[in-house]
């Protein structure tokens, strides 16, 4: 639909982009799929010479969050590149035609490419009351993810909607909103989620699968682990704070100021995966705990239920020892700091506790009134 | 009297279903509806209001 150069970088010469620019993108993908350098000339070679792999982009309940995180994505516009590496052949919010023309394009991959094409979808399938909360050409989401789903070599979920349900599915789950893989069993998928995905992962997904001709290693959540295998706090710029027991306790405080650890102020980086602080947003410029604001996990299943309420100090954090290990590396002055720290913190955790009960009780005093 | 159906209607943010009714090359009555429904009003009922702006921020990404 898009364009119909035969090989990815036939595509992206096409469109400006340089032969440099174009391996300087292929080096940052290999980077991304933390691969070594030797990784970069075949990664090259397979987008020199592969046919672009035809590819539907669906969207269910969604908020179109994922297609601009695409959009809006960067070097050398990697917005070309990612419309480039994949033969875009339905895309509702940036296809030409709509109505039957558009409906006619999904079939006809469905029916030609059957086994060969890569769906990717954006948003939950209601399945309450039959499906009704969301309907494509008068077809429920459930019906059309069967088949374009059902078919597909490979089912990539983008953002947290597709994958576990997201925001829809937050309690009380009007519409009985579900992930994918949840929705139509049997497929093979990938779970890239975020809320929105991160461009780059979806990429460096399909790019390692040009390469390679697998896809890569995934968890148990089938989640690469390239992107989530580590958890945010163990790549936080803010981690030698949280170490250090110098945590913002208001907002705007001298802490806040000087970028000390949000831990106190609700950060669930401790608990989520996801490599935000590494390739960031905008062109690696920033990411919300480099803003200032903590991380609510929005890439984990259930982050809006279990994981919150977001501004709410975490009751548990995993490797929390490492003030502990501090305390005996250090001086006797450091120990009783980091010994404070540490209380605070328990005294904090009996808090946060308590605060989540009294929230949690609230919820459902709030839901018997329905 | 023919009933054209356009759905769905590409380039926009969401869903949306067009029906209209034509006459004489004119068109007489016309509907449309957005064909997907989230229910936040109902998720963010009873949420801790601090909260409940990166709930409603995802209503539209665009
Ligand atoms: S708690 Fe949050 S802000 Fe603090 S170090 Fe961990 S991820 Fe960074």
């Amino acid at each position: 639909m898009l364009k119909s150069k035969d090989t990815i970088f036939d595509g992206l010469y096409s469109f400006g982009v340089s032969r440099r620019n174009f391996i300087k993108f292929c080096a940052s993908m290999s980077a991304t799929l933390a691969l070594s350098s030797s990784a970069v000339p075949q990664i090259v070679e397979a987008l020199e010479k592969k046919k672009k792999p035809y590819a539907i982009w669906l969207h269910f309940q969604e908020c179109t969050g994922d297609t601009e995180s695409i959009l809006r994505a960067s070097k050398p516009s990697i917005a070309q590149i990612v419309l480039d590496i994949v033969s875009l052949e339905y895309h509702e919010t940036i296809m030409a035609g709509s109505g039957h023309a558009a409906e006619k394009a999904l079939h006809d991959v469905v029916k030609n490419q059957k086994a060969k094409y890569i769906a990717i979808v954006e948003g939950s399938i209601p399945i309450k009351d039959g499906g009704i909360y969301c309907t494509i050409g008068g077809r429920t989401a459930l019906d059309i993810a069967n088949e374009v789903c059902g078919n597909a070599f490979v089912t990539l979920n983008v953002g947290s909607c597709s994958c576990w349900g997201g925001v829809s599915s937050a309690k009380p789950n009007p519409t009985g909103a579900v992930g994918i893989a949840d929705a139509v069993s049997g497929i093979k998928y990938v779970n890239l989620p975020g809320c929105p995905v991160n461009a780059e992962n979806i990429t460096a997904t399909i790019v390692h699968y040009l390469t390679f001709g697998t896809l890569p290693v995934l968890d148990r959540h089938n989640r690469p682990l390239f992107a989530y295998g580590k958890r945010i706090h163990d790549n936080c710029e803010r981690r030698p704070h949280f170490d250090a027991g110098q945590f913002v306790r208001k907002w705007g405080d001298e802490g806040h100021r000087l970028g000390w650890c949000l831990y106190e102020l609700g950060c669930k980086g401790p608990m989520a995966y996801k490599n935000c602080p590494t390739i960031k947003w905008n062109e690696g410029i920033s990411y919300p705990i480099q803003a200032g604001h903590p991380c609510f996990a929005c890439a984990s299943n259930d982050s809006w239920d279990v994981f919150g309420p977001i501004y709410t100090r975490a009751p548990h954090v995993p490797g929390a020892g490492y003030q502990a290990t501090a305390d005996k590396i250090g001086a006797a002055v450091v120990a009783g700091t980091a010994a404070a720290v540490a209380t605070h913190a328990a005294i904090r955790t009996f808090l946060g506790y308590k605060q989540k009960e009294k929230f949690a009780k609230e919820k459902d005093e709030a839901d018997k009134i329905k | 009297m023919p009933k054209i159906v356009v759905d769905p209607v590409t380039r926009i943010e969401g869903h949306l279903r067009i029906e209209a009714i034509v006459e004489g090359g004119k068109i007489v009555d016309a509907w449309s509806s957005g064909t997907m429904w989230r229910g936040i009003e109902n998720i963010v009922k009873g949420r801790d209001p601090r909260e409940v702006w990166l709930i409603l921020s995802r209503i539209c990404g665009v």
